[in-house]
């Protein structure tokens, strides 16, 4: 078990007090491939914003790796984050001053274990399984959206965390490059055992992940 | 885990936004170095000027003059025609003696005169002096063009101001002769030739032996004035003092007699330090600008980097450290180019104006001033930059991230 939320609840506030998460509880597993899916506006986005740490204005306990992180400073939780969560979002999010090698980089670089030979053979290496080893060198505004989102898995997968949120990973890609994001997002959890919790209004993903959850009005139909 | 937000990942994406954003970075570095090297130039220049004539003015006069009150009547020599003299000396001269303030003080015996040379007949003053008091007074030797100062005065020479020196024709070893009030004249020889650079001293000033001009005017003794030269020049207690003690003297002071120079320097001041607030002023509300607005582009990157385990102090460090790279960049360049505008300025030839005679601009090198602008550079630009900066620490990114 890599991550157990117990009794999560979410209200906002405007317009008017609502709530959008009710009670969620949830446990993953190392090398799962989990897909969250339901209506629009069910809450989706929002639990993910909250299990990967961005958003800790909620009520409940989630422990990732063991650590309650709800007891995490800001600053530890940054530390925290950058270790054991990686990021894949809909929108593609490279950061368009550097080539796709030092967008890959970037988190281990922050994460300072290794050094810089040593990050680069990582983030060239990730390049060659993730198809895209050509276009190292590229400025990332040159590069398609499909690849694009393979550079934001690289980008994830780098300091090889935890696990790996993706909210509609494909959703802003056509019927070829979603299946391929999809099938690069299966094999990472098989084959290297990576765990990736997704988002995915897609019923052909959801159906063919290791387990698929509804969502409805902010509960989890598990 | 990098601890410190200063660290090569942070520096190089900070590098990366500067050199991407190569016109703003350009404009904002000008900004920089036009504030910082206006401040250098114009501190060095007025400095210069107010430097200027504090050492042309004050230190060739006495900062406090005491003399008699000039229409009373001396009971002695009801019908001389010589001038009026302090009769209460012996006083006055015990109450310098003891206070605090007084720095040295000379006695003088002042008279109008008519200077005569071969060639010209002028009117003047001869100022009947004591040379060992006089050299506390003024330091003659640093104003001498040519011949000898105060030291090799003896009973028969007089020393004379250039302009006045010019004017009759005559030059070291010459012989300029002086016709007094009461019909008395003597010849004496020019030893020494002295330029303060103000017209008003360098054309009617002459120092004499003080005894000579005594016995001339058949005032043995009696001196006209006394010359104060203080400690602090500001404190100007004395005067009242002497004023309380002594009904019989006037009191002149350098305050007085020099409002013209002493408002001068005032605003010179007050020019100086304006002129270069309000341009790191702009300076600032430039980079401000830039960097608030290289923030609000950049939003997103924020929010990534966020998401990827940057911290606050992360991102403030990344934007803070573009506004200081430009601000040392800026005040660093501002270093040579205020060198240069002012050395320009301090070889530029002035035209000799009716009151002061100086060949070039005066400009103060000095190398606080150098150090006073770098540092007011660098502090306006890190104090700038830390707006936007922490603002950028600020961005949310899930707001970002679900905004789009
Ligand atoms: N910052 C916010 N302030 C107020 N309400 C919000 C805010 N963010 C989200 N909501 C509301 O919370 C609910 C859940 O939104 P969320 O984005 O989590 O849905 P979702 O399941 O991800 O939808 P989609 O499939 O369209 O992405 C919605 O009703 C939304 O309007
Ligand atoms: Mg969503």
């Amino acid at each position: 078990m890599i991550l157990e939320a117990k009794h999560i609840n979410k209200n906002f506030s405007t317009p008017k007090i609502h709530r959008v998460l009710d009670d969620i509880s949830l446990t993953i597993n190392q090398g799962e491939l989990i897909s969250l899916y339901g209506e629009s506006g069910s809450g989706k986005s929002t639990l993910l914003y909250i299990l990967s740490t961005l958003d800790s204005a909620f009520e409940g306990s989630l422990k990732i790796h063991g650590q309650e992180t709800t007891e995490l400073s800001p600053k530890n939780l940054a530390d925290f984050r950058n270790e054991h969560i990686g990021f894949i979002y809909q929108f593609h999010y490279l950061l368009p001053e550097f080539s796709v090698l030092q967008n890959i980089a970037l988190p281990a670089q922050k994460l300072g274990v290794k050094n810089k030979k040593e990050i680069n053979a990582d983030a060239a290496q990730l390049l060659e399984e993730l198809d895209i080893a050509s276009l190292a060198a590229y400025p990332t505004y040159k590069l398609s959206g499909g690849q694009q989102q393979r550079v934001a898995i690289g980008r994830a997968l780098i300091n090889n965390p935890t696990f790996i949120i993706a909210d509609e990973p494909t959703g802003n890609l056509d019927e070829k490059n979603s299946d391929l994001i999809f099938n690069i997002l299966k094999d990472i959890t098989e084959r290297r055992k990576n765990t990736v919790l997704m988002a995915t209004h897609n019923r052909k993903f959801y159906e063919n992940s290791h387990r698929a959850i509804e969502m409805i009005n902010g509960k989890l139909r598990l | 885990m990098s601890k410190y937000p200063f660290n090569k990942t942070n520096l190089y994406i900070a590098l990366q936004y500067l050199t991407t954003r190569k016109k703003q970075t350009i404009l904002a570095i000008i900004g920089v170095l036009l504030g910082v090297a206006t401040f250098i130039v114009m501190i060095n220049f007025m400095t210069g000027v107010n430097n200027f004539l504090d050492d042309a003015v004050f230190k060739g006069n006495p900062d406090i003059v005491i003399k008699p009150i000039s229409h009373q009547k001396t009971n002695k020599l009801p019908f001389s025609i010589g001038p009026t003299t302090i009769e209460n000396l012996e006083e006055i001269s015990n109450e310098l003696e003891a206070n605090e303030n007084v720095r040295a003080f000379a006695n003088q015996t002042i008279s109008p005169a008519i200077l005569t040379s071969n060639y010209q007949q002028l009117p003047g003053s001869v100022n009947g002096i004591f040379p060992l008091e006089e050299m506390h007074m003024v330091d003659l030797n640093k104003r001498l063009i040519a011949g000898t100062g105060f030291s090799e005065l003896s009973q028969n020479n007089i020393i004379i101001g250039i302009s006045l020196a010019k004017r009759l024709g005559v030059s070291v070893k010459d012989t300029v002769t002086i016709i007094l009030p009461n019909g008395k004249s003597t010849s004496l020889f020019v030893s020494g030739i002295f330029s303060f650079g103000i017209t008003t001293i360098d054309n009617v000033r002459t120092y004499m032996s003080a005894k000579t001009l005594q016995n001339l005017l058949g005032l043995s003794k009696n001196i006209t004035h006394i010359n104060v030269k203080l400690k602090d020049r500001n404190n100007l207690d004395l005067k009242s003092l002497l004023l309380q003690q002594s009904k019989e003297i006037e009191i002149e002071d350098w305050k007085e007699n020099n409002k013209t120079i002493v408002i001068g320097n005032k605003v010179r001041d007050i020019l100086t330090w304006s002129v270069s607030l309000a341009l790191l002023l702009v300076a600032g509300f430039g980079i401000y600008n830039i960097q608030n607005s290289a923030v609000f582009e950049k939003r997103k990157d924020i929010a990534v980097l966020k998401t990827i385990g940057y911290s606050s102090s992360d991102i403030i460090f990344i934007f803070l450290v573009q506004a200081l790279i430009i601000g040392v960049l800026g005040a660093f360049l501002a270093l040579g180019l205020g060198y240069l505008i002012s050395f320009i300025i301090s070889i530029t030839p002035l035209d000799t104006s009716d009151f002061i005679i100086v060949k070039t601009y005066p400009v103060n090198f000095n190398k606080a001033h150098f150090i006073l602008g770098f540092s007011f550079g660098v502090l306006t630009t890190v104090l700038s930059g830390y707006f936007p900066s922490r603002k950028a620490s600020k961005v949310d990114p899930v707001t970002i991230i679900r905004g789009v």
